[in-house]
């Protein structure tokens, strides 16, 4: 697998869901999405509220299973697959409300996101190497999301604006193949957003993103190709562009947003 | 002390030091009081103070084991640390019960591993539950064992098992109860030790994070339910420790030991001492066994409700007050207390402004920079 060229990487995809649904009681939350997504490819999600963009992230990250239809990552068929072992086969999210472990330090919390994705949960002892190799890599990822100098902080005891980005730190700090983040704006002041987005688009190339936002200029300015969700089902696909262009996509976002 | 107070700003750092001298002049005398107490205090405080604290605060430390690391809080502690004195003074010889005659240290280990699977078992039972439901399965779990040893005679005796063999080092602890004193002060000491050695590792880690938030850690990879049963199987291994001193201590074990009032004592004593920290175990089981012994000297007559047989209604009230006065119970008084101390003493560092909230203005308000 590692020696494959990456262009015969590139075209199979590394998501892929076929027909996939979601039943609460009477409730169509999601409703016959298909969607595949390539190796290395930022994309976005966007929909007003209640379009079912978190329950889709639900169902891809194995909080729940789907309904209906198939999930295939990473080559595999996942669809009944529990989310930690997805987790360790490299696939990340975020919380549209932080889940943070407010009890326990900024690093202890990077540590914990780095050993998830590892084995060795268990270890009753500490062993120098793996420690510092952990350590390290928490200490890096505090580096990149910018909060090296709070690493011995409670998480309790950050702010908002610091929560989100330790949010973001711990989807990234296993090097997920595949990352999904829900909603990482939300709440950020327009300084906070211009930084969060310069960080998303300094992400490794290699890795796959997929985001959901409200914020489209965030969402925007990141993605590639963005898929448009509306009651369950795809209702547009397109690059940023065309989805700027898009009346359908006016209509539903603005809509929604200037109704109230 | 006063030094660091009469000094001017650059001296913010000896206040530290102040305090972490008063911390190490603190521990260096409990370790001494607690080496040398068998020359201290006479040898009826020993056994009935001492030595009973310290096996009580080791049942009370598996149960705050499991509700500060784990966010689990357990009445199960009772039922298995039942199962480990139960077995061990069945395999020895003993009045009633199999008195099997094994060797007592074997029959001891072989008592400590069969309450650590039961434990590991009942974990898993139930590690897919929280709070309240939770409680109920572990209190569930006493329950049944005090039933099965109050109804398996053959296995409790009538009445109990009696006069059961202690391992050679311990000899009979009614007539020299110094070295069981120090056989529990060790595990004592160790068990503080070991739990918060463990609270570091990678296993220990991950169960405060389960505590924080399973669903974010399932996310991140962990196996949940089975991390918080192997966790239950920890406490428990902590808690049959606590069984088998407590039969090496009054020699014997019977149902009427292991029943619903014991499990709310040891809840009692977790919570009066601290359920969030591990040294409130200790605190609290001290506290416990002064009571229980001189109340019946101590307690006035008050009214005919309130008097020196009450000792149920005076723990029940000193509870009471603890809990509403703190829910950190003894532990967090006293933390709160420590840290109104440094805070008095912080700002001299820079006077006027509390250094700390010039700190937090910059994070909260990031933007405005």
């Amino acid at each position: 697998m590692n020696a494959a060229p990456p262009s015969a990487e590139s075209a199979a995809p590394i998501l892929h869901l076929r027909g996939v649904g979601r039943r609460f009681g009477g409730l169509r939350a999601v409703a016959d999405v298909t969607l595949a997504v390539k190796p290395g490819e930022r994309r976005a999600i966007l929909g007003p509220n209640g379009a079912g963009k978190t329950t889709l992230f639900n169902v891809i990250s194995g909080e729940f299973p789907p309904t209906e239809g198939t999930i295939e990552l990473f080559g595999r068929d996942v669809t009944h697959q529990p989310a930690r072992l997805r987790a360790r086969s490299g696939l990340s999210r975020t919380f549209q409300t932080s889940r943070l472990l407010l009890g326990l330090s900024v690093e202890d919390n990077l540590y914990l996101a780095v050993l998830g994705a590892r084995r060795g949960h268990l270890l009753p002892i500490r062993l120098p190497r793996l420690e510092r190799q952990i350590r390290e890599r928490a200490r890096a990822t505090a580096e990149a999301i910018g909060l090296a100098d709070r690493l011995g902080i409670l998480v309790r005891e950050l702010s908002h604006g610091e929560r989100r980005q330790l949010e973001v730190g711990m989807a990234q700090a296993a090097s997920p193949k595949l990352m999904m983040l829900d909603e990482p704006a939300a709440g950020l002041s327009p300084g906070e957003r211009n930084k969060l987005t310069e960080q998303l688009l300094g992400l490794d190339p290699n890795m796959t993103l997929i985001l959901i936002e409200h914020d489209m200029d965030v969402a925007l300015r990141v993605a590639q190709w963005v898929t448009m969700m509306h009651d369950g089902r795809i209702v547009v696909e397109g690059s940023p562009d065309m989805i700027r262009e898009n009346q359908m996509v006016h209509d539903l976002y603005t809509g929604s947003r200037y109704k109230q | 002390m006063s030094v660091a107070r009469s000094a001017t700003p650059p001296a913010a750092g000896l206040n530290g030091r102040g305090m972490r001298i008063t911390r190490w002049v603190a521990i260096g005398a409990l370790v001494l009081f607690l080496a040398g107490a068998p020359s201290i205090v006479d040898s009826f405080t020993l056994a009935q103070i001492l030595t009973k604290a310290l096996w009580l605060g080791i049942a009370a430390a598996s149960l705050i084991f499991l509700s500060s690391y784990g966010g689990m809080i357990s009445l199960g502690q009772t039922g298995i640390y039942a199962v480990a004195g139960f077995t061990m003074a069945n395999l020895v010889n003993a009045a009633g019960g199999k008195h099997l005659g094994w060797d007592p240290v074997a029959a001891t280990a072989a008592g400590i591993v069969v309450a650590t699977v039961f434990g590991v078992l009942c974990g898993a039972i139930a590690s897919r539950s929280y709070g309240i439901y939770f409680l109920m399965i572990t209190l569930a779990i006493s329950v049944i064992v005090f039933y099965f040893f109050a109804q398996v005679t053959t296995l409790s005796g009538y009445g109990g098992i009696r006069s059961v063999t202690s391992p050679g080092l311990i000899g009979n602890p009614i007539l020299n109860p110094v070295p069981l004193y120090y056989v529990a002060l060790v595990a004592s000491v160790l068990i503080f030790l070991g739990i918060r050695y463990l609270a570091r590792t990678p296993f220990g880690l991950a169960l405060q994070g389960i505590r924080d938030d399973p669903a974010r850690m399932q996310a991140l990879g962990y196996n949940v339910p089975l991390h918080r049963a192997l966790a239950f199987g920890v406490g428990a291994f902590v808690a049959s420790i606590a069984g088998i001193l407590s039969v090496w201590y009054t020699t014997q074990i019977s149902p009427g030991g292991i029943n619903v009032t014991q499990t709310i004592n040891i809840l009692i004593i977790a919570v009066v001492g601290g359920l969030y920290r591990l040294e409130g175990a200790w605190i609290g089981a001290l506290v416990f066994s002064t009571i229980d012994n001189y109340s019946r000297v101590w307690m006035p007559n008050v009214g005919d409700w309130l008097g020196p047989d009450r000792f149920e209604t005076i723990i029940g009230v000193i509870f009471l007050v603890i809990v509403l006065a703190s829910p950190g119970g003894l532990v967090g008084i006293w933390e709160s207390l420590w840290d109104r101390r440094k805070r008095r003493l912080a700002p001299i560092s820079a006077p006027g402004i509390p250094a700390m909230e010039v700190v937090d203005d910059a994070v909260d308000h990031p933007a405005a920079v």
